[in-house]
């Protein structure tokens, strides 16, 4: 089988296999398996509602799984996206409740951009790291996003406070600046169709564009890019600011379509979620649109359940964990293959030369 | 007798029959060649001679007796050792401590260092292996690390000695030390399999021969019967001629010039030192040594990715010293990489997608930023053709293509742009004989329209057919340029080992 067709089969694998062993541990809590999964898929899926819902939760995943996915092309290691997430979405909302008076038209595209380019900021700081200094962007990025969510935090306990409110968050945004919500009775807004805008340029970008060349060409063989004349280093730091600028995004769509102002520590995860996102659409962008609406359709579906079955919500943490752990075993099986075909031709062609 | 018997050895990989139905025959005493182009099953009978993997179908025989090897260990238990062309030597030990490396001798809880040494020196002896066995494996040159790994062979008592393309890093006086190490060995009824491609060392040690193409065994031969060509034409199964060049003036027109290059390799030490060269319009200059005397930083000072310490580069009177290698190239500077695998190509990525890295940028292939994939496609199936890579599509990842077709990817993406000049770098390592005539039949093209070519080879040979003029580097100096047909193999050797040339 060719790899292109091979791969979805075996994403699709997983996902049994990990539906499949969370359905035993409902039913070794005593719990009905079958009807638990029915009421997860209803909910997700089984009214206007609900659709709406999950497309909403899979929204800031789509922007992180994409954040993600434009660096790990490159090959570059970016975990960072939690952080240009966070001070992305506070630079959306300082815009947002400081010039109130503006009108919409300015205010939306204003946010929107101020969130990008922060986020991308951000992002530039590793990646001018790694580039300029070989510092390892796993490490730096991992405690900048550290950086990012408590100094966030301290911005809103501190100078932008709501007046009059104890719980960490900032003031309302402009109402002309908040994204409408689509249907009644579900926060869905026009968020998603920015991220969708994202996809079709991710896409555009990776396999259509010279940066996407030569983002193929650095991520598949780093030495065989300098040799090419690239400009290696620069690549990582505009790879490093794509990266940051959509994971900017993702904290404007949270703060301007669900929550209207900056609330401290709000993402819960929302850019790491992005990595296992990108990970299980295998580094695609179609496949990592098609994973978050996937996690997106688990996380409102697993609210939902929790109501209706009395199996408690951490069961879709339990699920997420499962499906993590075994796209890793996949990934390190096929790795393991990988390594011990070219360990097999490299021994040929150490014997051969 | 038949010291060694392999009867029907038959082994598949993955989309590949690697050996089919392969008889290999070696006589007691005897220095055996194996003889055959990359990729016609050397390795992988020798492999499952030396227990790497089990064959699908076979038997081997060994003095008579129905052996199993499968593994490594029990290979040395049978008395097979290999002497591998990368040298599994521990840098930092001595040679006495890497010979008895996992069989030392004990007294007690204790290795006992002095009959350690003892036993290595009386090895040593017996078998005119000159070795100081309390010197450092690091000190040592390359054909005494060579030394060492036959002398741990010998340590482990082994009968039949496998020998991977040995001569490929040594000099020529190293290469005859080497075969005098073998006969002595044969001598003392050792038997030995030598694997080469290079006919006239099999013609100077060996008696018999077998010949493998293709995964299959075409024919033993005995050497003192049959010439050079009529095994190189069984290796290929056509007739092979060298290629031919025809000497000639080469004109006063400076294209590639290095002036007094200093430059320091990875760990900082020198590794060039004054290197001034100067490569004319329509003339070839070879750069002859052994490898690790500077070869890798020359070819990098020159792309541009190692700044030289200090001196110039001119390329065709321009200064290019301080420019970057996308700059050097659009000026007309190619570079066949030594390193095929990792410089050359990226092996994830297509066809289409390798020929158009020093281009994918600008018009007709780029436009405003997005790359005409339409057009990208269309110039590499114009490359195809004209460089007769042997592929069913462009989109055929590199990394499926054997050596020889992903060295002409690379030979067709730096020839399409008309360079001034080129360096190739080992440009025919691993290639089989079809494949190193393309390559040289190439650069003589491109010398013969005036281009500059620097050849770096660690092939005499090679250098000796296709140079016009030839330098010897040394511990990153030029110990002399000299016109090729005024000069020998036995002067290029010493000044390769460093001797300079008497006269």
């Amino acid at each position: 089988m060719s790899d292109r067709l091979y791969q979805p089969v075996r994403v699709l694998l997983t996902l049994t296999i990990a539906l499949i062993i969370g359905g035993i541990i409902i039913e070794l809590s005593g719990k009905d398996a079958l009807n638990a999964y029915q009421v997860l898929f209803d909910s997700a899926f089984g009214s206007q509602v609900a659709l709406a819902n999950t497309l909403l939760a899979a929204t800031p995943l789509i922007f992180t799984g994409l954040a993600t996915v434009v660096a790990f092309r490159a090959g570059v290691f970016n975990v960072g996206v939690e952080g240009s997430l966070y001070v992305g979405g506070f630079a959306a909302a300082w815009i947002g409740f400081t010039f109130t008076s503006m009108p919409g038209w300015f205010l939306i595209p204003a946010m929107i951009l101020a969130a990008a380019v922060v986020g991308g900021l951000w992002g530039v700081v590793p990646g001018y790291l790694k580039a300029r200094l070989r510092i390892d962007e796993v490490v730096t990025t991992i405690m900048l996003n550290y950086v990012a969510i408590l100094f966030t935090s301290y911005l809103v306990t501190g100078p932008f406070l709501l007046p009059g409110m104890s719980n960490a968050m900032s003031a309302e945004i402009a109402p002309q600046a908040q994204f409408t919500r689509i249907i009644p009775r579900s926060q869905w807004n026009a968020a998603f169709f920015l991220a969708l805008l994202v996809f079709v340029g991710v896409t555009v970008l990776l396999n259509r564009s010279t940066l996407g060349y030569e983002i193929k060409a650095l991520g598949s063989n780093p030495i065989f890019a300098r040799w090419s004349g690239m400009h290696v280093g620069k690549i990582i730091i505009v790879v490093m600011f794509i990266s940051g600028f959509i994971g900017g995004l993702a904290g404007a769509g949270q703060v301007m379509g669900v929550h209207y102002r900056f609330i401290a520590n709000f993402s819960l995860g929302l850019g790491f979620s992005g990595i296992v996102v990108a990970l299980l659409g295998r580094n695609t962008t179609v496949g990592t649109l098609l994973a978050a609406l996937f996690f997106g359709a688990l996380r409102n579906g697993g609210s939902t359940m929790e109501i209706f079955t009395r199996i408690p919500r951490d069961l879709i943490d339990i699920l997420q964990a499962l499906i993590i752990f075994f796209v890793a075993v996949e990934l390190s099986l096929s790795w393991l293959r990988w390594r011990r075909e070219r360990l097999d031709r490299s021994t040929e062609a150490v014997v051969e030369t | 007798m038949a010291y060694l018997e392999m009867r029907g050895i038959t082994r598949r990989f993955p989309g590949v029959l690697a050996n089919d139905q392969v008889d290999l025959i070696v006589e007691q005493g005897e220095i055996h060649a194996l003889v055959g182009e990359n990729g016609a099953g050397k390795s992988t009978l020798m492999n499952v001679l030396y227990g790497m993997f089990p064959p699908d179908a076979g038997e081997i025989l060994l003095d008579g007796e129905l052996v199993q090897i499968p593994n490594p260990q029990a290979a040395i238990r049978l008395g097979i050792g290999m002497v591998h062309q990368h040298f599994q030597l521990v840098p930092s030990l001595t040679v006495a401590e890497n010979v008895a490396l996992g069989y030392e001798p004990r007294r007690g809880m204790f290795v006992d260092k002095r009959r350690m040494v003892d036993r290595v020196r009386e090895i040593s002896a017996s078998f005119g292996l000159q070795v100081d066995p309390l010197a450092r494996v690091a000190d040592l040159s390359v054909g005494v690390q060579q030394r060492v790994e036959i002398l741990k062979l010998l340590y482990r008592e082994a009968r039949l000695l496998i020998f991977d393309e040995p001569t490929a890093v040594l000099t020529p006086q190293e290469s005859q030390e080497l075969f005098q190490v073998m006969r002595r060995l044969v001598e003392q009824d050792r038997t030995a399999i030598f694997i080469t491609h290079k006919l006239p060392e099999v013609k100077s040690v060996c008696r018999r021969g077998t010949v493998l193409r293709r995964g299959k065994m075409v024919g033993t031969f005995d050497v003192a019967e049959t010439s050079a060509e009529e095994i190189a034409m069984l290796m290929v199964g056509r007739d092979v001629q060298r290629v031919k060049r025809v000497p000639r003036q080469v004109e006063d027109d400076p294209r590639l010039e290095l002036i007094n290059i200093s430059a320091d390799d990875e760990r900082e030490l020198p590794a060039l030192r004054e290197v001034s060269l100067t490569v004319h319009a329509g003339e070839i200059l070879g750069i002859a040594g052994v490898e690790g005397n500077g070869q890798v930083e020359l070819a990098e000072v020159l792309i541009g990715r190692r700044p030289p310490l200090a001196g110039r580069i001119l390329l065709a009177g321009q200064e290019i010293t301080e420019l970057s290698g996308r700059q050097r190239r659009e000026l007309g500077l190619a570079m066949i990489p030594e390193d095929r695998n990792r410089q050359g190509i990226s092996r994830e990525m297509s066809i289409w997608e390798n020929v158009i890295a020093n281009n994918y940028y600008r018009p007709p292939l780029a436009v405003r930023r997005l790359i005409n994939v339409k057009a990208a496609r269309g110039w590499a199936q114009q490359l195809i053709t004209d460089f007769d890579i042997r592929t069913p599509s462009e989109t055929i990842q590199v990394g499926k293509l054997s050596g020889g077709n992903a060295q002409k990817v690379i030979i067709a993406r730096e020839l399409a742009h008309e360079p001034l000049a080129i360096v190739a770098a080992q440009p025919t390592r691993g290639l089989d004989v079809g494949a190193a005539r393309f390559v040289h039949e190439q650069l003589l093209t491109l010398r013969d329209a005036g281009v500059a070519v620097l050849l770096i080879s660690a092939d005499l040979d090679e250098l000796m057919a296709m140079a016009d003029s030839i330098a010897v580097l040394f511990e990153g100096r030029i110990q002399k340029v000299m016109v090729n047909e005024e000069v020998s193999r036995e002067a290029l050797g010493l000044l390769m080992a460093g001797k300079s040339a008497v006269g």
